[in-house]
């Protein structure tokens, strides 16, 4: 485990956008005054700290440079810096406010061993102008108290307990009230409760102080929740020159899909869900996710589907300074059916489903659907659009074709309206069709109608709305439309709303 | 040696789909004849509304004339027939892609009603564009696909570049898919389109209660024959377009008179 403590986040992040003149202290309300919240090297070395009167701070050097503090900021930069880390390993937590966690384990090899990669992510983290600390440890309580309060850049690996021994009892995560307490009985190290009794301890402070005890020394387990979900199937490659073209791009994602087909062919998965991770040797981290309709494996299709993903970015891809290392995962994968080859149709769906995943990629696949029949009477919610990367089979119609021959249903309209649109509407008898009515702004002359279909309202709910009567109406010029009645006359007797028409629809 | 290379050549103009290009019957022969067969597959089409209003009245001759030329894609299209072979060729979907203001403007198409036509509505693919360029660029793209059997563009009014247009007709006749352009609106600009129509709703043949579907269906041009305009009925028991040659029961300005002004 790694803890990487990034002790001046809130001053490092303003420092980064602009030039220092005077001590910087970021400053923040606590009840009704207004107090120092993070302060930079140079006003510690005055003498200021976390927690102070801004009134006080001030009166003692008139100098200082305050800024409002912006949890929000601070937070999206620790995001941004946990995205980044996913280039040392995918099992990245964030320790809210201002440290992260890394699983190194397995990873640190890449770089050459443990220390490699400390020296690789510091120089890293020096260039871009943060302050921090880090420590590895075989647990993360022990990594964090080594951070914390231990010395810089430590390493225990087996020999928790004797790292931890001489360090101060906040650096377990406990509770302030905790540590006044267990101060006042004197003991004041890690090393001072470690060997005492249990049951005492556990009695008088909780069972939290021995707790957290366990977790740093590894005889309890503490589990780490990764901000991404980790991908079942990773390939990547560094390189030793950024790169910037976006035909470059392309070519190592087909590449890397190559390393992935392997690994996928191996377990007999197809990916449903990839995503291309680039990052810029700036720290600016890019990820580029891609659907599909069917598991797929193929390189040459998840170029394809990376070619219609990256022409919606354009110039969005922005590569500064080029990219120095990118990443294919997959993030969802699911067994690939059996290969099916020349038996009727099957080349026909796929080339579908490859078309189908190029326009999803490109125009989102919220923009690519396939109708769906619904089981419910009320015509608004008779069918629905779903991506056409998520429906297979008849999506109902077999059903619905079924339904339509037993209960004889009516002709449907060809186009129905998002919403029935309210319409002025004279009819000659209450319950009739209406003999004209004008809709956005055009007065029809009815001269033919069908009806009334009556169609209830979702009377078990109550948003369900009142009972509708269908018309099929024809004007003047031949334009058919699909007209409704919300309301029954005879209900008005019962304090019922006054009915009104509605458009819905038209006909061919 | 000639001989062998006029073979060659012949094969090469067999397979782009420059000699002859197939032909998909309308089951109107007054409207065959005109079309030389009938509608030619592999090409562009551009059906235009007489107004607005009439948007739907041409999205459901579209229906029909696919309903009427594409076996595949209706509802009534068994599977495999004696479970033998399933032609691994038969191309069974329709792409509809729509600019999201023509559907905000005259609804959303609606399964029940496509079915009324005849058409399997699941073998329907929506897009939906917010750009016109979108728009040409998924028709595009689709019509390379070779499971597409019909790609309706749907836009609403204004121009269209000419590039993409000569652009789609060339996929498509590349491609032999059948590609539908529906505009709002007819328009003049020039086009590479193998016919256009201009069609709007007529009036019904009974005064009570709305009869069949009838459209008046006026081709403007036609590349490979004569232009005319026609009233046609869809007949909804067997599913195909026939002529309505009565007399019309009303005074009503069905027909298409080129010399008058169509409101």
């Amino acid at each position: 485990m790694l803890n990487l403590w990034l002790r001046r986040l809130s001053t490092d992040r303003i420092a980064r956008s602009r030039k220092l003149s005077a001590p910087l202290v970021v400053t923040g309300k606590c009840g009704n005054a207004e107090v120092l919240t993070a302060v930079d090297d140079a006003s510690e070395r005055l003498g200021l700290a976390p927690g102070l009167a801004l009134a006080q701070a001030r009166a003692m050097h008139p100098g200082i440079d305050t800024v409002p503090e912006d949890a929000e900021a601070d937070a999206t930069l620790l995001e941004s810096i946990a995205d980044w880390c996913l280039r040392y390993t995918p099992l990245v937590a964030c320790d809210a406010p201002d440290g992260l966690v890394l699983d190194i384990s397995g990873c640190a090899h890449l770089y050459g061993g443990e220390r490699e990669l400390v020296v690789d992510l510091g120089g890293r983290l020096e260039n871009a102008g943060f302050a921090y600390s880090l420590a590895i440890a075989g647990t993360i309580g022990a990594a964090w108290a080594a951070a914390h309060y231990g010395e810089p850049a430590s390493y225990a690996c087996g020999e928790e307990l004797t790292m931890l021994a001489p360090l101060p009892l906040s650096a377990l995560r406990l509770p302030p009230v905790t540590v006044v307490g267990l101060a006042r009985v004197g003991l004041k190290r890690i090393g001072d409760i470690a060997d005492q009794p249990r049951a005492p301890l556990t009695a008088r402070f909780g069972a939290e102080v021995l707790r957290q005890l366990d977790r740093a020394l590894g005889h309890e387990h503490e589990p780490l929740t990764p901000r991404l979900p980790v991908a079942p199937y990773v390939a990547e490659q560094r390189f030793a020159e950024p790169i910037a073209r976006e035909e470059d791009v392309l070519t190592i994602t087909a590449r890397l899909a190559r390393q992935l087909q392997f690994a996928l062919e191996r377990r007999g998965d197809g990916a449903r869900r990839i995503e291309l991770t680039l990052f810029r040797t700036d720290g600016v981290v890019r990820r580029i996710a891609a659907g599909t309709s069917r598991p797929l494996r193929d390189p040459d299709d998840i170029r394809a589907l990376f070619v219609e993903r990256l022409a919606v970015f354009a110039d969005a891809l922005d590569p500064g300074f080029g990219f120095d290392m990118a990443r294919l995962s997959v993030i969802v994968a699911e067994p690939f059916p059996p290969e099916q080859i020349g038996i009727g149709g099957g080349e026909n769906a796929a080339e579908l489903c490859r078309l189908v995943d190029r326009l999803s990629a490109r125009l989102g696949s919220r923009r690519v659907r396939r109708l769906v029949a619904q089981d419910s009477h009320i015509p608004e919610l008779a069918e629905t659009v779903l991506p056409a990367q998520v429906v297979n089979g008849d999506a109902g119609w077999n059903a619905f074709r079924q339904y339509r021959k037993e209960a004889k249903l009516p002709p449907r309209p060809l186009r129905l309206l998002a919403r029935p649109e309210p319409i002025r509407a004279v009819a000659e008898v209450p319950d009739g069709p209406p003999l004209r009515f004008r809709w956005r702004r055009a007065l029809h002359e009815v001269i033919a109608a069908e009806g009334p279909e009556r169609i209830e309202g979702a009377w078990w709910s109550e948003h369900g709305g009142p009972a509708r009567d269908y018309f099929r109406v024809e004007d003047k010029s031949g334009l058919r439309f699909w007209l409704f009645r919300a309301g029954l006359y005879r209900d008005l007797a019962q304090g019922a709303a006054t009915p009104s028409w509605f458009l819905h629809g038209t006909f061919a | 040696m000639i001989t062998e290379l006029r073979q060659r050549l012949l094969a090469l103009q067999q397979t782009s789909g420059i000699e002859g290009p197939g032909t998909l019957s309308l089951g109107v022969p007054a409207l065959d004849t005109v079309l030389g067969g009938g509608l030619v597959h592999g090409a562009l089409h551009e059906i235009a509304a007489r107004g607005e209003a009439h948007v739907p009245a041409a999205v459901g001759f579209a229906l029909g004339v696919i309903a009427s030329s594409c076996p595949a894609l209706c509802r009534a299209f068994k599977e495999d027939v004696d479970g033998r072979d399933k032609p691994d060729h038969v191309r069974r979907t329709v792409l509809w892609v729509a600019e999201d203001m023509a559907l905000a403007e005259s609804g959303a198409p609606h399964g029940a009603g496509i079915d009324d036509f005849g058409l399997a509505s699941e073998r329907l693919v929506m897009v939906t564009t917010a750009h016109r360029r979108d728009l040409l660029w998924a028709m595009e793209e689709a019509l390379h696909c070779r499971a597409v059997s019909v790609v309706i563009g749907e836009m609403r009014a204004g121009g269209i570049d000419g590039v993409a247009v000569r652009r789609l007709s060339l996929a498509a006749a590349d491609s032999g898919a059948l590609a539908l352009l529906l505009r709002a609106t007819p328009s003049s600009d020039a086009s590479t389109a193998a016919t256009r129509w201009i069609v709007g709703a007529a009036p019904s043949m009974t005064r009570h209660s709305p009869s069949a579907p009838r459209f008046a269906v006026h081709l403007g041009r036609n590349r490979y024959g004569p232009v005319g305009s026609w009233i046609l009925e869809w007949s909804d028991s067997d599913e195909r377009f026939i002529l309505a040659t009565h007399a019309q029961p009303m005074a009503a300005p069905a027909l298409y008179r080129s010399h008058r002004q169509v409101a």
